[in-house]
């Protein structure tokens, strides 16, 4: 079902038992049935660190196989001031509010990773959306936080976002709160609960929230230093909160195979305690779960080994920087953007992944270098997939200052949005050769392009109560 | 030195460099930052926080005119510091940085006149590929 107006295409509405009034779906199977095929996506769109003169932007982009600006960014909705660094963004409300009547998927939450800068975006016309709100950066550090990262939305309409830094750029970092108004309503925590972040996955049924960690801004925001992981700058724990009281009940060391624990995710399934974390440098996958005493536990899963390469001093890690589940919580896909790779993983036993498929594409080691004559330059990065599971789509960019260190070409060339046809019955990827979307070809000059997001929710959004 | 010395407010000449050779010479007033006198200017210069965590705006020293001398020779390794006053701690360049003449331009104002290689270019050889 769609939330809110799509520009003249009425999507169909079916019948279905558990009757709803708020946004989004009654269940995890309710999205992949009333959800339409997605026709346009959301993409972050940066300039941030380069020499183009220009705001970073969301870009609209028109994923119709029918239209005649198919693969084209259609709107660009550009941000008041440079140097934001779009990265990760979120709805008001997703299906964890399906119960509130009269609220709506409708805004934008799109914060800047550099400046912390949060902007609202409202999108009642899905095509075209408009610029509403903007929260100041010296508002925000005012809170004492910095480097804005995930949004979710909290059932009732208010709005958590984690915040990477204190407002200098150092720890700690924390959760910043906004009313429904985009308000900034306040710290969501009580102080001194965790010294880094990074992202977060609640499952208010469960009671319980986890959160990752990357590093203090200062740290991570010039690029990648060895010597920082070796100070131990950045992170390897993961925190799981009591929901209701935000606090922290238990923290878990990942250890030396688990550095750098970025995206974190739980089931869709409301009923489960189950989920999963990439950690990035170690380029591993831990799979997390509730024991039968109550305790959170976390196993190394999966693990992608280092590729040596002629051209490198040392072997070259896979550098796992995103992961999602498929909303009927059967498949894991991933990013390795270092090795230049796609895959999925069977997690219908999810302390036993197995592996269904992968692609070689792009960066470093990728069979396939070129779509449609272009060039790719970097390794596959960002993820989203269909709510039916049958199309994953991805990015190129991981961070402007990281990006230069690893794939240099990129911002001279700009980031492309590649597509895999995916096969759920049998467990297969095939890359779509057709399908291809150009961030080289943007007027104001070469622009990267980092997290995607459906206008009906996807599977990185949306959260059951 | 330039503008006039008033007793309160006095400027410094920047000479900003680009990698393709194109330059220009602004007046930074003692009171304000390499980056703000660029944007009064209206040149770009790339930034990010503006607090001095993200090193987005990284310029480096190419030379300090301390006391009327011409100018040309490099800087020595403790001259950065010298040449700028910082409005807040420059936390994104680590001291090996601030040896090699790197300066964080949103924060920091000259005390001196000098010439800056500026541009993004700049900010990326603040670290490099650990592995390759
Ligand atoms: S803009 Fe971030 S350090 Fe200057």
């Amino acid at each position: 079902m769609s939330d809110a107006s799509t520009g003249g295409d009425v999507e169909p509405d079916h019948d279905h038992e558990h009757h709803h009034e708020g946004p989004g779906y009654a269940t995890p199977q309710a999205a992949i049935e009333e959800g339409e095929r997605e026709k346009l996506a959301y993409v972050m769109s940066l300039y941030v660190g380069t020499d183009v003169d220009a705001p970073d932007f969301v870009a609209v982009v028109d994923l119709d196989p029918d239209s005649d600006t198919y693969c084209e960014i259609v709107d660009r909705i550009e941000m008041p001031e440079r140097g934001d660094e779009l990265h990760h963004f979120g709805w008001n409300a997703c299906s964890s509010s399906c119960h509130v009547e009269g609220l709506e998927r409708r805004h934008l939450i799109v914060p800047g990773q550099r400046s912390s800068r949060l902007h609202v975006i409202d999108a009642k016309d899905r095509r075209n959306p408009e610029l509403e709100t903007v929260i100041e950066p010296e508002e925000v550090f005012e809170y004492d936080l910095s480097a804005p990262h995930t949004v979710h939305c909290i059932p009732d309409g208010e709005i958590l976002i984690s915040m990477l830094g204190d407002a200098d750029g150092e720890l700690p970092g924390g959760f910043l709160e906004l009313n429904d108004d985009f308000e900034i309503e306040g710290r969501w925590e009580p102080p001194g609960e965790i010294e880094m972040n990074y992202d977060y996955w609640y499952q208010p049924r469960q009671n319980v929230m986890v959160s990752s960690e990357w590093a203090a801004p200062k740290t991570y925001y010039p690029g990648f230093d060895l010597d920082d992981v070796e100070a131990g700058n950045y992170g390897r724990k993961l925190h799981f909160w009591d929901w209701e009281n935000g606090t922290v009940e238990q923290t878990i060391d990942l250890g030396e195979e688990g550095q750098i624990p970025l995206e974190v995710r739980f089931l869709h399934t409301p009923e489960s305690t189950h989920g999963f974390v990439g950690t990035a440098l170690s380029s591993n996958i831990f799979h997390f779960w509730r024991d039968d005493t109550g305790e959170y536990r976390a196993e190394k899963a999966i693990d992608f080994e280092s590729r040596d390469h002629e051209d490198w001093d040392m072997p070259v890690p896979g550098l796992t920087t995103d992961i999602l589940i498929s909303m009927d919580d059967r498949y894991l896909f991933g990013s390795n953007w270092l090795h230049g790779e796609v895959w999925m993983y069977d997690v219908s036993d999810p302390s036993n992944p197995r592996r269904a498929d992968s692609l070689s594409v792009g960066g470093t080691f990728g069979d396939v270098q070129e779509v449609q004559g272009r060039e790719l330059n970097a390794g596959p990065q960002m993820i989203q997939l269909s709510l039916d599971g049958e199309r994953l789509y991805w990015t190129t960019s991981l961070f402007s200052s990281w990006d230069e260190q690893f794939y240099p070409e990129e911002g001279e060339r700009g980031s492309v949005m590649l597509k895999a046809d995916v096969d759920p019955r049998n467990g297969t990827l095939e890359l779509d050769e057709d399908f291809l979307v150009d961030w080289g070809e943007c007027p104001e000059g070469p622009a990267r392009a980092h997290e995607i997001r459906w206008p009906d929710g996807d599977c990185t959004s949306d959260v059951w109560q | 030195m330039s503008g006039g010395s008033n007793g309160r407010s006095r400027a410094y000449d920047a000479t900003l460099e680009w990698p393709d050779g194109r330059t220009r010479t602004l007046a930074v007033r003692d009171d304000e930052t390499v980056l703000e006198a660029a944007e009064r200017a209206g040149i770009a210069l790339p930034y990010g926080c503006l607090t001095g965590a993200c090193g987005t705006c990284t310029g480096r020293l190419l030379a300090a005119d301390e006391g009327g001398t011409d100018g040309d020779e490099e800087p020595e390794a403790l001259e950065v510091d010298d040449a700028f006053s910082y409005r807040r701690r420059p936390l994104a360049l680590k001291d090996r940085h601030r040896a090699d003449g790197y300066v964080l331009l949103c924060i920091a104002s000259p005390r001196v006149d000098c010439r800056i290689a500026v541009g993004s270019s700049v900010q990326s050889e603040l670290v490099e590929n650990p592995w390759k």
